[in-house]
Order: C-alpha cells, then structure tokens, then sequence
C-alpha cells in the first residue's frame, strides 16, 4: 500500500479528477471572463471588440472602482482583525474554561451553519430603524436619540456594518480551528514556560501562540481570500449603499455586468479581482514566510 | 518526455473543458417545450415572482384550466429576483431557447426578442380575437413598441398607482383637503412632521420606490417625453424644468425628514407592512395593495389622492398612473394552433383570473364583477378612460444609466449631494 501511494501514476490518478475540475471551473472561467473583457457587449446580441479599453476606462476613469478596492482593503482588514484575532481570543478563553465549554463552543459555531441569508435578515431586523429594532431599543436606553440611529442605511457606518456581520458569521470557525490548534500544544512546553516563571499571559505570549504560528498564517490566509472575493453580505445587507458607500469590488462587478448589462466592462472588472487577489496572496505569503518550507 | 506527458495531459483538459463548455452556447433553435413530431405536449413559461405573486396566479390558473381540457402538460419555471430574471431572459435570448410564454418588460429585452424575431404581434391577435377595443386605452399606451408602434406585450394586469393616506393623522394635523399640488403635498408633510408622526412611509432600498419621485413631476408635464429625450441624449436634467422639480422635490422629502427614519435600508414590503400596520400618514400606493387596504378603507381609516399637480406647469389631464405590470411576450417559433387556441382562451378568461385568483385589476374594459372590495369601485373611475400610461424610467432607461441614478437618488434623498450635483452627475451619464 505505503508502496503503491510512492508510485507517481497512483498520485496523479488521485490528483487528476481535482485539477479537472478546477481547470473547468476556475480556469476555464477566468480565460472566458478576460476573454469577454475585450469586448463590449449587453449580455444580448453582437459583440464590439474593444481591445483594452475596458481596462483603460477602468484604471484611469472610473472612481467607484477605485472606492471599491478600497472599500475592499477595509473590509478585509475587518475581517482579519475580528475571525482571525478575535477568534483565537475565543479559543484561548474557551481553552482556559472547564464547565460548559462544549456549550459554549456550539453556541459560537451556530452562526457558521446559518445561510448568509438568513444572517443578513436578522442584523437588518436587528439594527433596523423604522420599526425600530432591538439594538436600538437598548441604545435608546442610553440615550434617546439613539432610536433613530441608522446602522446599515448610514454611508458612514455601512461598510463596518456589513464587515461585522461577516465576521460574526465566521469568527466561530476559526475559533474552533485555533481551539484545536492550541489543545494540541504539548503540554511540557507550557510545564516548562511556568517553571520558569512566565505567567498565563507570557505562557501565551511566548510559547503557545508562536507554536500555532503557521496555523494563525493559514487562517489568516483564508480570510484574506474569503474577504476579498465576499460578496453576498454587502449585496444582501446594503445592495453596495447608500450610494457606493460599502460597494465592493465583486457587488460592483455584478452590477457591472448583471445590473448594468456591461458583460464586457463586468469581466474586466473580474479580471482585476482575479489580479489584485493574486497579488495580495503573493504579499501576504512573502510577508509572513509563507512557503519557505516547502 | 514527463513535461510532454504533462503538457499533453493539460492540453486535453482544456480542450475537453472547452469542448463541454461550448456545448452549453450552441444554439438549438427551439424551445425544449415546443412541438414533439407536430404534436405539443406541454405548454412551458418563464415568469418573474413566486407562487404568490399575481402572474404567476393568473397564468397557473389559465394554463391548469386550459391544459386539462386539452390533456396537455404546463410547466411554469419561476425566478423571483428582478437581476436573476433579466440574466435567465437573456440566457434564453442568447440561445433562441425561449418558452411558449415569458414575462418581459416594454424596452431593452423586448427589443432583444424582436430583433430575433421571438414576438408574437399581439396586436394583431387580439385584433383577430375581438379584444382589441376592449383593451384599456393606458395599458395599450404602456406596452406598444416605441419604434414600429405595435403591440407584442400582453399586459400583466392593470395596476393604477395613488397615494393612500390616513384620515385620522391628516385630521390631526388640521389638514382638510388632500393635497392637489407637489406645494400643498410638501405643507402637508409639514404639518404631519410637526405633530409627531412619519408624513411619507417608502420603501427606500428598492430603487423604484424613490424613483417614483423623480418621474412625478416629469410625466405629470411631459408625458414619456423628458424621459426618452434624456435617454436619447435631446434633454437634460439641466435643461428641463419639471425634472430640475422632481430632483428638488425627492431632496427636500428625503433631507427635512418627510421620509421615515432608516427609509433607505427598508424595502417595499416591510413599507407596505409599516404603513398597514399604523405608521405614517401617507404611502404610495396603488391597486396592488387592495387587500391590504380594504379593511382599514372599509372603517374609513384610509382614503386615496391621485398624483399632485407640478405648481406652474401645464401638467397632463392624466394624474394616476396606470401600468401593465411586468407584461408577457408569446414565442413566435412556438406559436402553433395550440398556443393560438391558448391565446384566445386567455383573453376570453383573463378577467375573471384577474379578479378571482390574483386580486387585480383586468386590461380589459369590462364591468367589474360584483363582491369586490370597495375600493375597486372607487378607484376604478379615476383610470376608467385614461388614454397617457405611466412611464417607468426603470422600462425607458438603458440599464448602465439606471443603475447610476439609482445610486445617485439614494445619496439625493439621505441629503448626501446637493440636486445640483445630482443633476450634473446624471448629465453626465447618457452622450449627447
């Protein structure tokens, strides 16, 4: 067995059916979609060869795209700060717990298997205004003026809002991941770090979290990637509004071709998701090491 | 050798993945449901909504009724969203694969479906038919091809739009007449506003509900005109007076606080379930939302104004806008005996579908039935003889514009730029 799994044929007959279907569904996908950039077309009807012009229009003219990658930064950064940090936060209190840490664990992780959908529902029924929703309703508590508060309708506010409500969704996920992570920590490490000394902050500080390194980088990773390609949340919460207030790259995308029937301007603007995907990855991996063992 | 076997093996994966993927685009021609060696077996449609929304209700009851007697099969496929519909639609378009029967607006995706010859000239058939006069003169108006003036759309419904409003707030507030000028309509937000309660319920997330605003003003004066005129590049936000209007009117609405708290994150049903549940003092509304209205209308809580008149202006006679919801086109490579004979026996009972099974009101000048709620009676006197149909921007506009205004009206309403800059940022949109 361990022989055969040696054998390059076997590997490449288990590989093979994967690298079909994302050469199918990825690949192929991203050629079709710089293919249709070069074009300007309504979706229906002829096509009118372009050549770069999309790209130009897009670099140089189009301000709501250059918002959007911005918009897209900061909601990444978002993202990171509260799934990532905010998560190993979680699995480092839960790992201090005894009682009714399995409850607790599955409590966190409701959010990750309810439909964005429904998660989009709630936080607008939430934080809605008129009828005035529960958030309010306590903020109201404080102060008055809060129940006219508006959460997801202020161009200020929206683009957090909807990072949030991502994050919130997520953040269960890589608790649980980092929980893992850090039971799985020798313990003669942490004997060791208290034989010297180092209280439970420093035990964390210097051994634990740096032994789960290359966890916290993979994860980071995954909600770098997840965060950049999001879309669902500021469609369904905010439709990209008020205005292009929490616009992101991939709700401008579909506006682009699906809203506005640009199918050709639409694919340009995939294809810079596709290239600023890669080149963040790229940074990120550069950054943080990533690959140096291999 | 290995790099060749690699490369090789790469070359077929993309070739096969092509090939496959191409498979998918050629076109076949003809719809799935069409004939079966000459003889139909089912009827198939594509409409927009769920099982509760009124095409869907009207046309399941006419294909069920129709296909039982005939021993046929139907088959309805339904897509709810506005975006996912229009991208199916085109889908269908692209490979000349449309249904028997398809929901589709007066505009772009008509246009679309004429220029490869996919509609039935629906006016000629109703000619055929006799139903042609009977046909409400608005709901024609509304769905006759901008360019060759036929017909190819069968309407929807009759759908009349007026503004509802509550009697006890409006007597509140010491308003005794209901407004019949956008200036009247503004004091009496004032009033509203000065005692407490929310003057203007809409749903500001759906874009249609804001742009209502912007048209009033525009139809009441110019008809179809300004709207078309600015697509075409002949008119302008700048230029026109009545649009400079609606652009100060959906400014001075959204920004002195006649809107609901929160109104651009709440959408038109959660609007309509405000209003009918006790918020607000007036709601644009329409014949749509009957049942919901009947009961308070029965108890007198509830009365209705038609669209006021621009102050200064030369405004049309027509002030409650009548459209023909979202419409139906028939497939002409599909339109045999059968789907004639479908045709006939659709207009023959529309009516009664209209009234029993979707709660709406017909196309078709006839009398209503008795036992309806009463406000179909009295609503029904103000479009009786309408002859000018509403303009819907959404239906007139190319969709690159559309979705610009759409964001713009937002920022106009929430006081996040001035009508100025509003009117230069849609100047800008369409080429002169």
């Amino acid at each position: 067995m361990q022989k055969a799994f040696g054998k390059k044929s076997v590997i490449f007959m288990f590989v093979f059916p994967a690298f079909l279907i994302y050469t199918l569904f990825v690949v192929v996908c991203v050629i079709w979609a710089g293919y249709y950039s070069f074009f300007d077309w309504s979706g229906v009807g002829a096509k009118t060869f372009v050549g770069f012009k999309n790209y130009i229009d897009l670099l140089t003219a189009d301000t709501v795209f250059r918002s959007t990658v911005w918009h897209t930064l900061i909601y990444t950064l978002i993202n990171v700060a509260i799934q990532v940090f905010g998560g190993l936060l979680f699995a480092i209190l839960l790992s201090r717990i005894k009682k009714g840490r399995v409850a607790l664990q599955t409590l966190y992780y409701i959010p990750v298997v309810i439909s964005s959908v429904a998660i989009c529902q709630i936080f607008s029924k939430l934080l809605s205004v008129t009828p005035t929703g529960i958030v309010n309703q306590l903020l109201s508590m404080i102060n008055p003026a809060f129940a006219t508060m508006e959460w997801i309708s202020n161009p200020n506010l929206s683009l957090y809002v909807t990072a949030f409500v991502e994050a919130y969704k997520y953040l269960g996920l890589y608790m649980v991941i980092f929980y893992a992570a850090l039971i799985g920590v020798p313990g003669e490490l942490s004997e060791a770090a208290r034989i010297d000394g180092a209280n439970v902050v420093q035990e964390y500080w210097n051994v634990r979290i740096p032994y789960i390194k290359p966890v916290i980088v993979a994860n980071c990773l995954l909600v770098l990637n997840g965060s950049l390609r999001s879309f669902e949340f500021s469609y369904l919460l905010t439709h990209g509004g008020p205005g292009n207030a929490s616009e992101l790259m991939t709700t401008y995308m579909y506006k682009q071709a699906f809203s506005s029937m640009k199918y050709g301007y639409g694919s340009s603007v995939a294809i810079m998701i596709v290239i600023i995907c890669m080149v963040v990855g790229f940074l990120f991996r550069k950054f943080t090491g990533g690959g140096e063992d291999e | 050798m290995k790099r060749k076997l690699v490369a090789a093996a790469l070359a077929a994966a993309m070739t096969a993945s092509l090939v496959l993927s191409g498979c998918g685009s050629e076109d076949s021609g003809s719809s799935e449901s069409g004939s079966e060696n000459g003889e139909r077996t089912k009827i198939t449609a594509l409409l927009k909504g769920t099982e509760s929304t009124e095409q869907y209700q009207v046309f399941n009851y006419l294909l069920s009724n129709f296909c039982d007697e005939k021993g046929l099969e139907y088959e309805i496929e339904l897509v709810n969203d506005m975006q996912d519909y229009f991208t199916k639609l085109q889908m269908y378009i692209n490979s000349n694969t449309l249904p028997d029967i398809f929901g589709c607006p007066n505009g772009t995706l008509s246009q679309a479906c004429l220029d490869i010859d996919a509609l039935v000239d629906v006016g000629a058939e109703l000619e055929r038919n006799g139903y042609a006069d009977k046909l409400n003169g608005a709901i024609r108006d509304f769905l006759t091809d901008a360019n060759d003036g036929n017909l190819y759309l069968f309407p929807q419904g009759l759908y009349c739009e007026y503004f509802m409003y509550r009697t006890d707030i409006f007597e509140e507030a010491g308003i005794t007449e209901v407004p019949t000028t956008w200036s009247e309509f503004e004091d009496a937000c004032e009033k509203i506003a000065d005692i407490g309660e929310v003057p203007v319920v809409v749903g500001g997330s759906d874009a249609w509900q804001l742009m209502r605003y912007l048209s009033f003003a525009p139809w009441r004066v110019t008809g179809s005109d300004f709207i078309t005129g600015y697509q075409d590049g002949t008119d302008s936000f700048s230029e026109n007076e009545a649009a400079q209007f609606s652009v100060n009117l959906l400014a001075d609405l959204g920004t002195k606080g006649y809107f609901e708290p929160g109104f651009a994150s709440v959408d038109y049903t959660s609007a309509c379930n405000l209003f009918f549940g006790g918020t607000g003092a007036i709601f644009y509304s329409g014949s749509g939302n009957i049942g919901l209205a009947e009961e308070m209308y029965d108890n007198g809580q509830l009365g209705f104004f038609p669209v006021p008149d621009v102050d200064g202006m030369d405004n049309i006679s027509t002030n409650v806008p009548v459209h023909a919801g979202f419409a139906e086109g028939f497939n002409k490579a599909t339109y045999d005996d059968t789907m004639q004979e479908f045709f006939d026996y659709m207009c023959e009972n529309f009516s009664d579908a209209c009234y029993t099974q979707a709660h709406i009101f017909s196309p078709f000048n006839e009398e209503l039935p008795e036992g309806l709620p009463q406000l179909y009676y009295d609503t029904q006197p103000m479009f009786e003889n309408a002859e000018t149909a509403w303009t819907s921007w959404d239906d007139k506009l190319d969709s690159d514009v559309l979705t610009q205004i759409v964001d713009e009206q937002q920022k106009l309403a929430q006081g996040l730029t001035t009508p100025e800059e509003f009117i230069s940022a849609c100047d800008s949109f369409v080429a002169k």
